[in-house]
């Protein structure tokens, strides 16, 4: 699929066809693509667990739910937990020293094993690690990224995903997670039953209230020339809801037994 | 407390207006009158009225309203089994009757689900 459209493709799919698993090579093509976002100082703040839905007893797959993800939880054959690793800025000091040592940090930025050594790690890295706050914030924005990738990545393989609340309790205890992962997300992979398109783009609010130029409040003039090649090329989509998308859920919730 | 009493109750105007203003179309009358035949059932069951059901799973605080999680835990699991009660053989009666009690709950603000069918 092209980029442009597997960005406007993406949803936060609900219903899945609970009965067709999604191929393990699939599963690793999303992790792969996690795996090379960008991340502050080339360490890896994401990590998962990919969990087989059929593969859980049933006792601990309700109690990784939460009352309203439990449909989609149970519809997706593939769950994958993200977590944020607390400890990721603690290995910077190396992985930094790899950036320079391969020509992505230079001299001719500043760059140099020293600076890492002397001003990076006791004055950057060191002080980030002793405040939880700083800490979990810097964690989860650099998990995000990964888990973004890993999101469109799946849609590029055309298959139904999005992340939801879990129960990180007693998912840390059905799957011995240490403590310096926070949880963060679970994504459900699996083929979608609803369309594609989830009945359309959803709302957002417009683009000149959201972006600036210059200074804050100063709104970054939208070319619609722009966006009318966006939507040529299926980035900018019609937007939710379309008009038979009530219906649809409808059916969904018929076929699946869900309350309406 | 009879069927038409049932209707009368403010979680149930509550209930069949919001179900209709999201949907875009009310219940035609032959399905309110199945709808409320359930939640009659329901209510007896339970031993509480629709107000009182609603009004023992959400709890106000400084801050709004909120639900009360073992309780709603509690009312999830008697809804699944009135279901059994109410299907006799038929799984789909079964879980029928169980989704308008649900859409009660739901559409006075008690989020809830029920186990897809796969």
């Amino acid at each position: 699929m092209e980029f442009n459209k597997v960005i406007g493709s993406r949803r936060s799919i609900r219903y899945f066809q609970p009965y067709k698993s999604v191929e393990r090579e699939k599963i690793q093509t999303i992790l792969e693509a996690a795996r090379i976002a960008s991340q502050a100082v080339n360490s890896n703040w994401a990590k998962a667990i990919v969990v087989n839905r059929d593969d859980m007893s049933e006792e601990d797959r309700n109690a990784l739910k939460t009352p309203t993800t439990t449909a989609q939880l149970d519809l997706a054959p593939t769950w994958i937990f993200w977590y944020g690793d607390t400890t990721a800025p603690s290995r910077g000091q190396t992985t930094l020293k790899q950036l320079v040592d391969v020509g992505a940090l230079n001299p001719s930025h500043g760059w140099s094993h020293a600076y890492v050594d002397n001003v990076i790690w006791t004055q950057v890295l060191t002080p980030i690690m002793s405040d939880p706050g700083t800490l979990a914030v810097v964690t989860a924005v650099e998990a995000g990224l990964a888990i973004c990738q890993a999101m469109l990545m799946a849609v590029n393989l055309g298959l139904g995903t999005g992340i939801n609340a879990f129960n990180a309790a007693k998912a840390k205890e059905v799957f011995g997670v240490p403590d310096h992962l926070i949880g963060l997300w679970v994504q459900l992979v699996g083929y979608p039953a609803e369309s594609s398109d989830g009945g359309g783009q959803r709302p957002r609010e417009p683009f000149e209230s959201l972006y600036f130029e210059g200074r804050y409040g100063r709104p970054f003039e939208r070319d619609l020339e722009v966006v009318e090649q966006l939507t040529a090329e299926g980035m900018l989509q019609p937007a939710a809801p379309q008009p038979w998308r009530q219906d649809e859920v409808r059916a969904l919730a018929r076929m699946f037994g869900l309350p309406e | 407390m009879t069927v038409d009493e049932v209707g009368q109750f403010a979680t149930v105007k509550q209930w069949l207006s919001a179900f209709g203003s999201h949907w875009s179309r009310a219940a035609g009358e032959a399905d309110q009158r199945r709808k409320l035949e359930v939640l009659h059932r329901y209510c007896e069951f339970a031993g509480r009225d629709p107000d009182a059901l609603v009004a023992n799973l959400l709890r106000e605080t400084p801050t709004g309203q909120k639900i009360w999680l073992k309780r709603r835990r509690a009312e999830m699991a008697r809804i699944d089994e009135f279901e059994t009660v109410v299907a006799d053989s038929d799984r789909r009666a079964g879980r029928e009757a169980g989704n308008a009690v649900r859409s009660f709950l739901i559409h006075n603000g008690v989020a809830l689900t029920a186990t897809p069918f796969r």
